[in-house]
């Protein structure tokens, strides 16, 4: 069965304090209670990374905690997005050059969405989670993509060619005369 | 069957736990019989960067980052140590003020604590109810203050802000209105059985035990220990606003509960008390020249007694801040708690600790 139709209505969120003061941690809690209300667009928190689609991290990465976050980060299946929640997730805040803190959490993991603010406030929690359900829905179209272009190789004497589905997706669509270098097509493009 | 000992982690990433810390439990059968315990995930090296990155009339709001939810109690026991250093009064309004704040920091810390031991007993209907009636305290405070959580009110000579009458009436508002659903809660959390009877007898600290592993706060005050730095101190006058202790008996999770439920119903009294009698005055007083010798300030947070010891040597940085926090000193009494009680209880008596992780690794 195909679940990837329904990961839009359930995003399921994976939930890590990678060494945050809690005030971001409590500010979750509370965009989940009746006022905010955040489970109305599907969202469950859970504590499993492998069943999570959306990865919300706090804190900016102590020490010891960067360890635990790549391997939870790993764990989570594709597709995945993770979220910076807060001033010191993304850039390391007011904890910024301290001695076992490495200044968000960009350097570990790729992050798709950054919220600002300390503590970041529930109507921007909920802002940056409804980011990230769009953000969901495109990683899950170019996975089927890059599925639908790799099942249709060619075949010709018995030599089985994917260059030509590599080459659609490795130039984003461009033609070979688009991607090769100063080709005025491409200059317009890249303006465009 | 022999007799076979396992062990069984918890954390640091755990579904039922918000904190990162790590407990390994080893059971025999369903029975805890040791416990060793691992919080340091979350040390940051705020004692180090308050006395090398920050210089001193910056660090209220540094040592704020500590915690979320006591912010309010750790830039005031540091502004306290920092203004008995520089020598100044601070105005009566002043610390009218920050106690109030203090009083809203509990009411509505204590209310996340009530609502996680709830969500613990598999009552998640209480959590939403709770955590929906704590943001009317939040919404004051945000009002008061300008943010929800982390609001920076106190500076060293007074806070930044003052109220106004438009202020004053909504706090009132809220205040009766909180009061309302703690009495309800009180209710709820005695009669109701999942909240009641599931809980009674479990997680048991008792007198003696709380007394020898040094437990402070509500731990303490459930199990008997009449132990409470408001009223041991002078700083705050909390003798002016109608501060009572109240002593629970049993030490179980129920108590806990029950204690914590009538520090909210105090806390809404001395608030409302606070804005009876709120003197007239400047908020601010001007501090001069550079801290110079050394003050130690305890300060009754949340989750029981916080200890500031700070050195300065009449420079702009301090050469020595020292932070002892509420959780850290609890641990013990915590593992005694756990020894003895059945593992799927653990989840449910750590909820009722009101563990604080980020205080503790600083």
């Amino acid at each position: 069965m195909d679940f990837s139709r329904y990961r839009k209505r359930s995003p399921w969120i994976l939930h890590y304090n990678a060494g945050s003061c809690n005030g971001c941690d409590i500010e979750i809690l509370a965009a989940l209670s009746p006022r905010y209300d955040l489970e109305r667009f599907g969202v469950l928190n859970s504590g499993n990374p492998k069943q999570s689609d959306i990865f919300l991290v706090t804190g900016p990465v102590t020490y010891r905690s960067r360890e635990r976050l790549v391997e939870l980060y790993n764990q989570m299946p594709e597709p995945k997005v993770v979220i910076a929640l807060g001033s010191c997730t993304c850039t390391g805040g007011v904890f910024r050059g301290m001695y076992n803190v490495e200044d968000g959490i960009d350097r570990y993991i790729p992050v798709d969405v950054y919220i600002p603010g300390c503590a970041a406030s529930p109507e921007l929690i909920i802002d940056g989670v409804v980011q990230a359900l769009d953000i969901l829905e495109k990683k899950t179209k170019e996975r089927e993509n890059a599925k639908r272009l790799y099942s249709e190789p060619t075949t010709e004497n018995g030599i089985t060619d994917r260059s030509n589905s590599a080459q659609k997706i490795g130039t984003g669509g461009f033609s070979p005369e688009e991607m090769k270098p100063n080709s005025p097509e491409r200059r317009e493009n890249e303006e465009d | 069957m022999g007799r076979k000992i396992i062990d069984i982690p918890l954390g640091s990433q755990h579904i039922s736990l918000l904190e990162p810390i790590k407990f390994r439990f080893a059971c025999e059968n369903e029975k805890i019989v040791d416990v060793s315990s691992d919080v340091g995930f979350v040390h940051r090296g705020i004692e180090k960067a308050c006395t090398t990155k920050f210089a001193y009339d910056a660090v209220p709001y540094v040592v704020a980052r500590i915690c979320g939810l006591c912010a309010i109690t750790h830039s005031l026991a540091y502004t306290t140590a920092a203004e008995s250093l520089l020598e100044g009064v601070v105005t009566r309004r002043a610390k009218y003020l920050r106690m109030l704040l203090v009083e809203l920091d509990r009411i509505h810390s204590h209310m996340l604590c009530l609502s996680h031991t709830a969500e613990n007993a598999g009552f998640e209907a209480m959590f939403m109810r709770i955590m929906g009636d704590r943001e009317s305290v939040m919404d004051i405070q945000e009002r008061i203050t300008g943010n929800r959580v982390q609001f920076d009110y106190v500076s060293i000579g007074g806070v930044n802000r003052d109220i106004t009458t438009d202020i004053e009436k909504e706090i009132r508002k809220t205040l009766a209105f909180i009061r309302e659903k703690t009495h309800g809660y009180l209710e709820e959390f005695t009669t109701n059985w999942s909240l009641s009877l599931k809980f009674k007898g479990v997680g048991v600290l008792t007198l003696d035990e709380a007394y020898r592993y040094n437990a402070i706060g509500p731990l303490a005050r459930a199990a008997g220990l009449a132990t409470d730095v408001r009223s041991e101190t002078d700083y705050l006058p909390y003798n002016e606003i109608g501060y009572e202790m109240r002593v629970g008996e049993g030490g179980d999770i129920y108590s806990r509960n029950i204690v914590r439920l009538f520090e909210i119903l105090n806390s809404i009294t001395m608030c409302e008390n606070i804005l009876g009698g709120l003197p007239e005055g400047e908020i601010q007083t001007k501090m001069k020249g550079k801290p110079t010798g050394e003050a130690l300030v305890r300060l009754e947070a949340p989750r029981g007694e916080l200890m500031y010891y700070i050195r300065g040597e009449g420079k702009a940085m301090l050469s020595r801040v020292r932070i002892k926090t509420p959780t850290f000193a609890s641990i013990p009494a915590f593992i005694e708690v756990f020894k003895g009680s059945e593992y799927a209880d653990a989840p449910a008596i750590l909820a009722s600790f009101d563990p604080c992780m980020s205080c503790t690794a600083k």
